[in-house]
C-alpha cells in the first residue's frame, strides 16, 4: 500500500490527474505532493517518498540528472521516469539513469489506468522473484526509547515513523530534536501526538541525515519526553472541526465565491480599492527601480546560503531565517498544491519584513514601520523583481 | 475567498470553512507553520503579527493574536486597502466568538 508519494512534473494537469490515481493506491492518510519546480524539488527529502514520478524533462531541468542525485539520496525509494517519447533509447537511458520504472506519458483516461495498474506492482506484497515482504521486517519499538536513545547518542537522524494510521517523520539533530512532522501537524505537537500514537509502539526505520533540518523545537528532548510522559500524550486534535466561527459548505462547491466569510463588496473607498499593484516575477519590469529605504536586505540561494547583504547584523541568522521561511512556505505551497510564493509580508509592531522568491533564491528586507508604507514595501519587489532579470 | 480558518494557540482548529479541495487538517498545518513562522521571528527580534503571502494570483492572510491564528486564503491579490477592509469584516464576527486579534 501506497503511504507517501512525489510527482514532479512541469505538466500540472497531468500531475493532477497521477495524483489523484496513486491516491486510490493508497489509504486515506497517503499523501502524493506535486512539485512543478526542479530546484525546488531539490530541497525535499526525497527519503520520505516511496515512490517518485519524474519527468524526463523539468522546464530547463534534465530529470534524469536530478534522478540520479534524488536516488543518490535516497536509493529505498522507487523511481518511476516519465517521459514523452517512448522510444528504445529513452527507455534505456532512464534505466541507465537508475529508474525501476520507464512510463510513456499516459494522456488519455485508459492509459492513466494502465500505468497506475502498472505501478500498484511497486507495492503488492509479493513481488516475482522477490521473498514476501514482511510487514514485521521493522519490529515495533517503543517510540520514546528510540527518540531518547537516538538523543543521548548524539545522533543526526531522520526517524520515519509509522503507526497502524499514520505516518510521520522526527527530525533528530546532533543529538536534540529538531523537528516532527506528519499530515497535518508540525512541530512539537506533532511530536507529542506521534510519541502517543499506537500507545508509543510504531514502526520506524531511520535515516542518516546529511543536512541541518528546520528547527521548530526548540526545547532539549529531555525536557520534551518529560512534558509528554506528565501530560500522557493525547491524540490527534485535527479531527476537531466542529466549529462555531463558519459555516462549512455541505457540497463540494467549486465556485468559491459561495464560500466567502463576508458578503459585501469590496472597499468602499475607491481609491484604496485599487488592485494590488505587486509587480510579478514573471513580467519584465520597465525601468530601473531605486532600492528603498530598508534597515538591511540580503539574499540567500535556494541552499540557504547568504549570496549578497547589506547592513546585516548577524549574517549566520539572517541567511538562517530567510531559508527557514522558504522551506516552511515550500510546505504550505505543498499543501495548497500551488507553486511557490512570489513575495510575503511580514507585519510587526516595531518592524516589517518582506521576502520575494524567486528560482534562483529569496530576497529579504526589513523595514523600519514608523516610516515605511505599502509604496515602500512594492518599491522592493519590483527593485528584486529587477535585480532577477 | 477560498477557505478561512481559526485555528487556537494549542493547535485545535476552532472554525474553519473551505471549498472542497482544501481539507480542515491542511488548513490545520498551515496555521501550525505560520505560527512557527511568526514564532522563530519573535526569536529574531522582529516580531510580526500579520503575514500575507502571494501565490501568483493567490494570497495567504494570516494574523496571530493571544487567543489563537486566523487565516484566510484568497483567490485574488491583496493591498493594504483590502487588508484593512478584510478585517473590518472578519473582526466583528471572531468578536462574536470571543476572539479579538488586536490581542496580542
Amino acid at each position: 500500500m501506497l503511504h507517501q508519494a512525489l510527482i514532479l512534473s512541469s505538466n500540472r494537469e497531468y500531475a493532477q490527474t497521477m495524483r489523484q490515481g496513486l491516491l486510490k493506491l493508497g489509504h486515506e492518510h497517503t499523501r502524493v505532493d506535486v512539485e512543478v519546480d526542479a530546484l525546488r524539488a531539490m530541497q525535499l527529502a526525497p527519503q520520505q517518498y516511496e515512490l517518485i514520478l519524474l519527468d524526463t524533462v523539468l522546464d530547463t531541468t534534465n530529470g534524469l540528472q536530478l534522478l540520479q542525485l534524488l536516488k543518490n539520496q535516497s536509493p529505498a525509494s522507487k523511481f518511476v521516469i516519465v517521459s514523452d517519447a517512448s522510444d528504445e533509447t529513452s527507455r534505456a537511458i532512464a534505466y541507465q539513469s537508475g529508474a525501476d520504472f520507464f512510463l510513456e506519458r499516459p494522456l488519455t483516461p485508459e492509459a492513466i489506468a494502465l500505468a497506475i495498474e502498472a505501478i500498484k506492482g511497486f507495492f503488492k506484497p509479493i513481488r516475482p522473484g522477490e521473498p514476501p515482504q514482511n510487514e514485521d521486517e521493522n519490529p515495533l519499538v517503543n517510540l520514546a526509547d528510540i527518540v531518547q536513545m537516538r538523543c543521548l547518542s548524539g545522533d543526526s537522524v531522520l526517524l520515519l515513523v509509522r503507526s497502524k494510521q499514520q505516518s510521520g517523520d522526527i527530525f533528530i539533530f546532533r543529538g536534540e530534536v529538531f523537528h516532527a512532522q506528519y499530515p497535518g501537524k508540525g512541530g512539537e505537537e506533532a511530536f507529542r501526538d506521534m510519541i502517543g500514537w499506537d500507545e508509543g509502539r510504531v514502526r520506524i526505520r531511520s535515516i542518516k541525515l546529511t543536512h541541518v533540518p528546520p528547527r521548530t523545537i526548540e526545547v532539549p528532548y529531555r525536557q520534551l519526553l518529560d512534558r509528554i510522559e506528565k501530560s500522557a500524550a493525547p491524540g490527534p486534535d485535527i479531527t476537531q472541526t466542529g466549529g462555531e466561527l463558519f459555516i462549512v459548505s455541505a457540497e463540494p462547491a467549486s465556485d468559491t465565491a459561495h464560500l466567502s466569510v463576508v458578503h459585501e463588496a469590496p472597499p468602499l473607498d475607491k481609491a484604496k480599492a485599487a488592485p494590488a499593484v505587486f509587480p510579478s516575477p514573471n513580467v519584465s519590469p520597465q525601468g530601473e527601480t531605486p532600492l528603498p529605504q530598508v534597515n538591511s536586505h540580503w539574499k540567500i540561494n535556494l541552499t540557504g546560503e547568504l549570496l549578497e547583504g547589506s547592513q546585516v547584523a548577524d549574517p549566520e541568522r539572517c541567511a538562517f531565517i530567510t531559508s527557514f521561511i522558504y522551506r516552511k512556505m515550500a510546505d504550505v505551497a505543498v499543501a495548497l498544491e500551488v507553486d511557490y510564493f512570489n513575495h510575503m509580508t511580514l507585519l510587526g509592531p516595531h518592524l516589517q519584513q518582506v521576502l520575494v522568491a524567486d528560482n534562483m533564491g529569496v530576497r529579504h528586507a526589513v523595514f523600519d514601520a514608523a516610516w515605511t508604507n505599502e509604496e515602500q514595501r512594492i518599491q522592493y519587489v519590483k527593485w528584486c523583481c529587477e535585480q532577477s532579470f | 475567498m477560498i477557505a478561512a480558518a481559526f485555528v487556537s494557540d494549542e493547535g485545535k482548529l476552532l472554525g474553519w470553512c473551505a471549498n472542497s479541495v482544501i481539507l480542515p487538517e491542511n488548513l490545520c498545518f498551515i496555521a501550525e507553520t505560520c505560527r512557527v513562522i511568526l514564532s522563530a521571528n519573535r526569536a529574531e527580534q522582529r516580531a510580526a503579527h500579520t503575514g500575507v503571502v502571494a501565490f501568483g494570483e493567490r494570497t495567504l492572510v494570516f494574523r496571530e493574536s493571544a487567543s489563537g491564528l486566523f487565516l484566510a486564503y484568497l483567490d485574488s491579490p491583496t493591498n493594504d486597502a483590502v487588508l484593512e477592509w478584510l478585517f473590518s469584516q472578519v473582526n466583528p464576527r471572531l468578536v462574536a466568538g470571543g476572539v479579538n486579534l488586536d490581542e496580542i
